[in-house]
């Protein structure tokens, strides 16, 4: 028989040090953008506002790396500016759906019945709508602005979350510790906060590393759509949308914007997928 | 099993209705927005209330709701703030056109995701699988909107094989309707086959390591069989349930690739609606969305549900 019904296990020699590599070259891509967004003024050569005349839609030369954009800005500064809206809209979104799905799920699961039928039914129909649309169904009412993109964006997120924590929540219940901990006459609101919370912290951590990616994804969508980063602010996707009408003449307003929005996206999958592996290896396959 | 349908198709009544008012409650979660934003922000209070009370705007929440819905229901989907022009021939006209770019999507995903997900599970733990992986990981990364600028970039304005936008029926001109629908179809199938090819190599293995596969290799039966007629046939129904929930992530992606390529279809109503601020075009582009992505899912479930022997057998009293 060959391998091919061998068990998912644990990877295999060469390929285990391959799995390790990508877990660092994604924290590689996280730690080189969160650098960027941290620390923009210091890094960025040029002012991400400075307009120069004189130098509109330059090709990629010594002075500006990265070329300029139709206003003569420095594209690479006004890239590593760009990080630090991506990184701010994400945490803050991540943020709202973690703290949002969390209390819904541990509430839904450690009550039960009712509660948690409507809840879990709720998210679930939230769950079913493509994010996208909602993001921007949200943001036209909430109206564009970037604290509004946090929110929309954290909205979104609830649900996965919601799902994640009810899961770990029930596991936690079935415990005999949490039993001693009713028997001894804990309210229920310790029990919930000192006895369940730390054990479901984990895979909604894991979680969240991904939905960092989504949040960065959905941020530069509705910059491009013009509902989040207003111009002149830096930001991915605004620069990619406003770039792409000059793409005849200077590609590189298509390219690099779209690039950075990838690397980070890829930086924050790779992370989040090995942080699964190293987590819960069952989980993998 | 006509019980089972008639069950499925009466639980998804209350799924619409919930959905509905989950977008109704979302357009209209700021209350007033809808006059300020049709007539700018210079609009005087009696020049707002009489806005209101033109659209039925001055009514409490669930009595619009209530009307809207009745209006749905007879399929009146309401007229455009903006030009009076009724919503709903306007929908049946774009349709079409988001329905073609969305299957030729789901198709191009699919015909990359079945194949490469089978060989990789195929040669599971291996360079191969290892190198398809990857590649899938890279592909989930790429914002569907970056690929099709790059798209753009190459093929319309670099090598001008074709047109970087604009529609025609395919009725009318196939070959060129099809050179206008490559480019944001490819879009959105590419960066969707990631995710399917995850879910079609897991099926695969599962079913490898399974116990009929490894009768019907006791039998004899050549590798090439094994999964061509068990294996890939299997492991298809799970890839499929697990597929029509991607069915509406890439929907829901039809609101930036359509506007991106000038296509006249639902998911740029949606963004004309936003633009606009005319909700009740927004609202119903967006009702028309949720109802196909619901509707793909609660259908591949159905069948799910039919092919699973289990169920058949067990509902028939079999």
């Amino acid at each position: 028989m060959t391998d091919l019904a061998a068990p998912a296990g644990r990877p295999r020699g060469r390929f285990a040090g391959s799995r390790h590599g990508l877990l660092a070259l994604g924290g590689v891509l996280v730690g080189g953008v969160v650098l960027a967004a941290l620390f923009a003024n210091w890094i960025a050569p040029y002012s991400p506002y400075e307009l120069n005349v004189a130098a509109m839609l330059q090709g990629p030369s010594a002075a500006h790396w990265l070329g300029t954009d139709e206003l003569g800005r420095d594209v690479l500064s006004r890239t590593i500016f760009a990080a630090r809206i991506s990184v701010e809209v994400a945490l803050v979104a991540v943020g709202v759906g973690l703290l949002g799905g969390t209390v819904i799920g541990i509430v839904a699961a450690y009550f039960g019945g009712m509660l948690d039928m409507l809840l879990m039914r709720l998210m679930e129909l939230l769950f079913s709508f493509p994010a996208i649309l909602l993001a921007v169904i949200l943001m036209a009412s909430l109206g564009t602005s970037i604290l509004n993109a946090m929110i929309a964006i954290g909205i979104i997120f609830i649900p996965g979350f919601s799902r994640l924590a009810r899961a770990a929540t029930q596991a936690v219940l079935r415990q005999q510790y949490v039993d001693a901990a009713r028997t001894i006459g804990m309210s229920d609101a310790r029990i919930l906060g000192r006895e369940i919370l730390p054990n479901v912290v984990t895979p909604l951590l894991v979680e969240a590393a991904v939905a960092f990616a989504y949040a960065v994804l959905l941020e530069s969508a509705l910059s491009f759509l013009g509902l989040g980063a207003q111009p002149p602010e830096p930001s991915w996707g605004n620069m990619l949308n406003t770039g792409r009408g000059f793409m005849a003449q200077a590609p590189w307003l298509g390219i690099v914007p779209g690039m950075a929005m990838f690397l980070c996206v890829l930086g924050f999958n790779l992370l989040g997928d090995g942080l699964r592996d190293f987590f819960d290896p069952h989980l993998r396959d | 099993m006509l019980r089972l349908i008639a069950f499925r198709l009466l639980a998804f009544v209350p799924t619409l209705i919930a959905a509905s008012i989950v977008l109704f409650i979302a357009i209209n979660v700021v209350p007033g927005s809808a006059a300020k934003a049709a007539l700018g922000i210079d609009a005087t209070p009696q020049a707002i209330a009489r806005f209101e009370h033109q659209h039925g705007l001055d009514r409490p929440l669930h009595v619009q709701y209530l009307a809207w819905l009745a209006g749905v229901l007879r399929g009146d989907f309401g007229s455009s703030f903006q030009n009076h022009v009724p919503v709903g021939p306007e929908l049946l006209a774009r349709l079409p056109v988001t329905l073609e770019l969305a299957l030729l999507a789901f198709l191009i995903a699919n015909l990359i995701a079945v194949p490469l997900g089978a060989i990789a599970a195929y040669f599971h733990q291996r360079r191969t699988d290892f190198t398809i992986t990857f590649a899938a990981t890279v592909m989930g990364a790429i914002p569907n909107f970056w690929l099709a600028t790059l798209l753009i970039l190459l093929f319309a304005l670099t090598w001008r094989w074709l047109p970087a936008g604009g529609y025609v029926p395919f009725t009318e001109e196939p070959l060129r309707n099809l050179s206008m629908m490559i480019m944001p179809a490819l879009s959105l199938g590419i960066v969707s086959s990631a995710l399917l090819l995850r879910i079609m190599r897991s099926a695969m293995l599962e079913v490898l390591s399974s116990d009929y596969i490894r009768t019907a290799r006791a039998k004899g039966a050549g590798q090439g069989v094994v999964i061509r007629r068990h294996a890939i046939r299997n492991a298809l129904i799970p890839f499929l349930t697990v597929g029509a929930v991607e069915f509406g992530f890439l929907f829901g992606g039809v609101v930036i690739i359509e506007d991106m390529f000038l296509l006249p279809g639902i998911g740029s109503l949606v963004l004309v609606g936003i633009i606009n601020r005319d909700y009740p075009v927004l609202l119903a582009a967006a009702l028309v969305i949720t109802v196909v992505v619901l509707s793909a899912n609660m259908i591949v479930d159905l069948i799910g549900s039919m092919l699973d022997p289990r169920q058949v057998h067990g509902r028939s009293g079999g």
